[in-house]
């Protein structure tokens, strides 16, 4: 990897003075240490945040829990009234990578990790994600890519989390210069669904501080899923995470987001609100299934990914009921 | 002549591995382990075209920076790659990261040629030329017995597929490497090997050194597989920078070199059609089938059976057969052995088709096997197995499992030879009583050192834990490559022997009639200062050849996502006399697991447009983790008459094809190509619905 200096953060502004706009946040380093292997990031600073102070606890709250950017995957996976609050999130976190990466993996670093796609990842590919002129991926070999997206590149989303905390439709805190950003999980994608550079909303610099999920009172349920080829430690093919406001069957109000189908957290806004007042069943599963993935654009490679996460979203509806 | 004991009391008991602590501690030291005095690190510049002609390598930069001791090109002159990562050069540094950086600066005149990376581009007229001056594709060999045409128009029944199985990559657990010193006193490698000789006499060609001044040590190793036979390009090159730096230097490949030029095992396609009588005999087999060994197509490699060829119509006899095989060359590292070279991609084919042919038929699978299977031992196993994994309870008509996940259950039937030969040892006794035995083979992580002790414990009814077992080093009695699964049965006769032998002179030197057991300490302090040391060799009819092995796999396929689970597999494996179940057992272990990896998960994913290896890593190139591991349930045939045999490749042959057919029994439509991905079982099941 390029050389670079190592600085300790003590305080937030002093972590984002030292990163400057070509630094970058160490925190677990999975993501951005394989990067700097592969010479894919080259930054002249690494600013270690883990011992900032403030972001490494979970707290529970009357109007929404907070878990800061510091948290690993794991402490989330085995947080007890976290996960008996959001089992969506605890389910989305137990499938992340193997124990051992969910052990050093923090929720900032999970929410904004890069682009697995293997033309993006390949040291001697410069694609369209690193300012080249060709999707590689789409005349290719497509078999893990999107589905649905808003420009030429196809990569996907692949943070879990993120899939999760969409459908608890939870507000991600960001420090940008002097500034407190308080942005949606919507938000911090929605850069990528139509600039094929970008794989969220984030610029040099930007530090995310911690996460606001809403309170959820007994009426809610959730449910993450995902789909991978192996049993254990592998991607998600496809995945998805459902929030429901429920009365017995009957639906108040649902968020289904689906991941690894599309550079963001993908919905239809249209179709789940139009699961409100309807009596959850295998017929509306089945339906909301079919619309969720109505406008899917399959490449040579991943049509398979529209049966299966058919399959996927009817059974993780399916899951609040049973 | 020695002979195995009747009443054995070390063999055949569940002997723990001799070097087990070692290897968990940490104490035992691997290639990259090893630190003589000033070791440097080397790295291997590698071609980023998939084919150029090569007109100038510039080293001038890379040895200017700081910490970078020596740097070399792989050959002088101009010279033509052929695939993406073909070394270029190679650098040696004090730190991994001058060498990175070395790397980087290397300057490098090259003129991108054409290229073709996948096998059915490759094939057709006016693709690129791999080499100039023949096809891509081979001429077909051709032969024919019998009267294919006119048995298949007399047969009660024919099937015909097309069935593909990927270029599967060997990736041991420890990288391909080695640490070199290259003195005027000579050459000393530290190599990950399967065959020490093999790589002394590599180094002492490609250095002109005499292969007398040339050491190779390989205490321990991490796995081959069948891609670790000769020193390597990164072998020579390690000696090339020690000689120019005037201190070892260590190279290591990378788990991204791994996946370029490092072997891998040739890809099949085949188009197969089988034919049967009304009462279940085969008469007619035709098969016309193409395969990549990458550049090297065709041809065997270093270890044997490197080439894109494979043995049909298999373990079966058929009287009426037409086979015809090509190869095809693609931009992309040559094939080499890898355990059972063809017998998977064999496999695979032919028991696809002998399942598809029985359901036809209306028999039943095992009884179809039973009945065609030439092999008495495969009969006997298919019987047991049978039985043992309750075939009778479980095989259903294909597809009429209910529910979105079904199940379903299949099997298959193997054959390798794994006799041994060639090889000599010593055993020195020592007045204290200890007792080193020597030997040089090498241990590919099959258990060797284990074997050789138990044997040494059995002669001199000691524990194995008082015998030192030294292997892997050139100045022991030579030993063969250990390829072929014939370590086991190549060192176990000439241990027996040269501790049988040993013991007689013992006994003659002493006077003692018998020194065996409680008797030993008084003997061996009887031979006054020095020790006494033996040699002793191979010799007939203490080993034999020639395995059949059957397989029983039992699998979920969730037709709602596709995905396959294997839930149990029962391996019933005729291997001869067992020196250790143990050692045994893990080896069939192994064999099921890389199997099931040839099944569902693994396979060499190569881009057209760019000519490079997609998944050089485990994260896209997918390995059965731990948690994929089914129930394996083995039981080894007993047949301690018949000598010591090899198993290390029998068992992972049958495997693939008995999960595919478990796969067509579940979801009642053949998924004819491996890996068995989500993506294939989606599309069969597709099939399924809109027919």
């Amino acid at each position: 990897m390029k050389s670079f200096q190592y600085a300790t953060a003590q305080t937030i502004e002093s972590a984002h003075e030292l990163a400057g706009k070509k630094g970058a946040y160490l925190a677990g380093g999975n993501d951005l240490l394989g990067l700097m292997k592969e010479y894919l990031a080259e930054p002249d600073i690494l600013v270690d945040i883990k011992s900032l102070p403030g972001l490494n606890t979970v707290q529970p709250g009357s109007e929404f829990w907070t878990i800061g950017a510091n948290v690993t995957v794991a402490q989330i996976e085995d947080h007890a009234d976290l996960s008996k609050t959001f089992p969506v999130l605890h389910q989305a976190a137990t499938d992340v990578g193997s124990r051992q990466i969910r052990n050093v993996a923090s929720l900032g670093g999970n929410l904004a990790q890069h682009s697995r796609c293997w033309y993006f990842r390949h040291r001697d590919i410069k694609c369209l994600k690193k300012w080249g002129t060709t999707c590689y991926a789409r005349d290719g070999e497509n078999q893990y890519h999107s589905l649905f997206t808003g420009n030429p590149c196809i990569s996907p989303v692949v943070s879990n989390l993120s899939i999760a905390l969409a459908a608890l439709d939870a507000r991600i805190i960001i420090q940008r210069d002097t500034e407190t950003l308080r942005w949606s999980i919507a938000d911090l994608y929605a850069r990528a669904w139509d600039n094929p550079t970008a794989h969220n909303s984030l610029q040099p610099g930007d530090l995310i501080l911690r996460v606001e999920i809403p309170h959820q009172d007994a009426s809610w349920r959730g449910a993450y899923m995902q789909v991978s080829q192996k049993a254990d430690f592998d991607w998600a093919l496809a995945s998805c995470a459902v929030a429901a406001q429920m009365d017995g069957a009957k639906i108040i109000a649902a968020r289904v987001y689906l991941g690894s189908v599309a550079p963001v957290p993908y919905t239809v806004p249209a179709v789940t609100k139009g699961m409100a007042g309807k009596t959850l069943d295998a017929g509306l599963a089945a339906q909301v299934a079919q619309s969720l993935l109505a406008d899917a654009e399959p490449l040579s490679q991943n049509a398979y990914k529209i049966p299966m996460t058919r399959a996927l979203i009817q059974r993780t509806l399916l899951q609040l009921i049973a | 002549m020695p002979a195995w004991p009747d009443k054995p009391t070390q063999i055949g008991k569940r002997t723990l591995r001799v070097d087990g602590r070692a290897k968990v501690t940490g104490a035992a030291k691997y290639t990259s382990d090893v630190q003589p005095k000033g070791c440097l690190h080397g790295m291997i510049l590698r071609s980023k075209w998939p084919a150029a002609k090569i007109t100038g390598i510039n080293l001038s930069k890379a040895l200017q920076i700081p910490g970078v001791k020596a740097a070399v090109v792989v050959r002088e002159g101009s010279r033509t790659v052929r695939y993406y990562g073909e070394e270029l050069a190679a650098v040696a540094g004090l730190t991994r990261q001058a060498c990175l950086d070395a790397l980087r600066v290397i300057e490098v005149e090259a003129t991108p040629l054409p290229f073709v990376v996948k096998e059915k581009e490759a094939k057709k007229t006016g693709a690129a030329a791999v080499w100039e001056n023949s096809p891509n594709l081979s001429k077909p060999k051709v032969n024919e017995k019998g009267n294919p045409d006119k048995a298949f128009s007399e047969a009660a029944a024919v099937v015909e597929d097309f069935l593909s199985t990927p270029v599967q990559l060997h990736h041991a657990l420890e990288t391909h490497g080695n640490t070199v010193s290259w003195t005027d006193e000579g050459v000393i490698a530290w190599a990950s090997t399967q065959g020490i000789f093999s790589v002394r006499e590599g180094l002492a060609g490609n250095l002109n050194v005499e292969q007398s001044k040339v050491q190779v040590i390989s205490e321990f190793m991490g796995g081959g597989f069948g891609a670790k036979f000769g020193p390597g390009v990164e072998g020579s090159l390690a000696a090339r920078l020690s000689k120019m730096a005037g201190a070892p230097v260590r190279i290591m490949l990378t788990r991204f070199d791994e996946a370029l030029a490092a072997g891998n095992r040739p890809s099949s396609f085949q188009r197969v059609k089988l034919g049967a009588s009304a009462d279940g005999k085969l008469t007619a087999f035709e098969l016309d089938a193409y395969g990549t060994a990458g550049i090297g197509s065709g041809s065997s490699t270093e270890g044997g059976g490197g080439g894109a060829e494979f043995p049909a119509p298999y373990i079966y006899q058929v009287p009426n057969t037409r086979v015809q095989h090509s190869g095809v060359s693609v931009n992309a590292g040559s094939a080499r052995a890898f355990r059972a070279p063809g017998h998977p991609q064999a496999s695979f084919g032919m028991e696809s088709m002998m399942d598809d042919l029985a359901v036809k038929l209306g028999i039943d699978p095992v009884e179809f096997r039973i009945q065609n299977d030439p092999s008495p031992v495969r009969r006997r196993e298919y019987e047991l197995g049978r039985e043992r994994c309750g075939w009778k309870e479980k095989y259903r008509k294909p597809g009429s499992s209910t529910g979105i996940v079904k199940t379903g259950i299949g099997c298959a039937g193997a054959s390798w030879g794994g006799g041994g030969g060639g090889t000599k040892a010593e055993a020195q006794i020592n007045p204290d009583g200890s007792v080193e035995i020597r030997c040089g083979t090498q241990d590919l992580g099959t258990g060797t050192k284990t074997v050789i002790a138990i044997i040494a414990a059995e002669v001199f009814q000691l524990r194995p834990g008082q015998i030192t077992a030294s292997i892997g080093d050139t100045r022991y009695p030579p030993s063969g490559g250990s390829g072929g699964s014939t370590t086991c049965a190549s060192v176990s006769p000439a241990v027996l022997d040269t501790c049988t032998r040993a013991l007689q002179e013992l006994q003659t030197q002493t006077g003692i009639p018998d020194a065996r057991g409680s008797h030993w300490l008084e003997a061996c302090k009887k031979l006054g200062v020095n020790p006494l040391v033996v040699s002793g060799q191979w010799v007939k009819g203490l080993s034999s050849s020639g395995v059949g092995g059957v397989q029983f796999a039992e699998v979920e396929v969730d037709t709602g996502t596709g995905v396959v689970r294997v839930k149990k597999v029962t391996c019933i494996q005729d291997c001869g006399l067992v020196m250790s179940p143990l050692t045994c057992e893990s080896q069939v272990n192994g064999g099921i697991i890389m199997g099931m990896g040839y099944a569902l998960f693994e396979e060499r994913i190569m881009d057209s447009e760019s000519g490079v290896v997609l998944n050089p890593n485990f994260e896209t190139y997918k390995l059965p983790g731990i948690a994929d591991v089914p129930e394996i349930d083995i039981v080894l045939l007993d047949m301690p008459e018949r000598g010591v045999i090899g198993v290390g490749e029998p068992v992972t042959i049958p495997t693939a094809s008995a999960i595919a057919n478990a796969v067509a029994n579940a979801i009642g439509i053949r998924v004819p190509n491996l890996p068995i991905t989500p993506a294939r079982v989606l599309a069969a099941v597709a099939k399924i619905k809109a027919a």
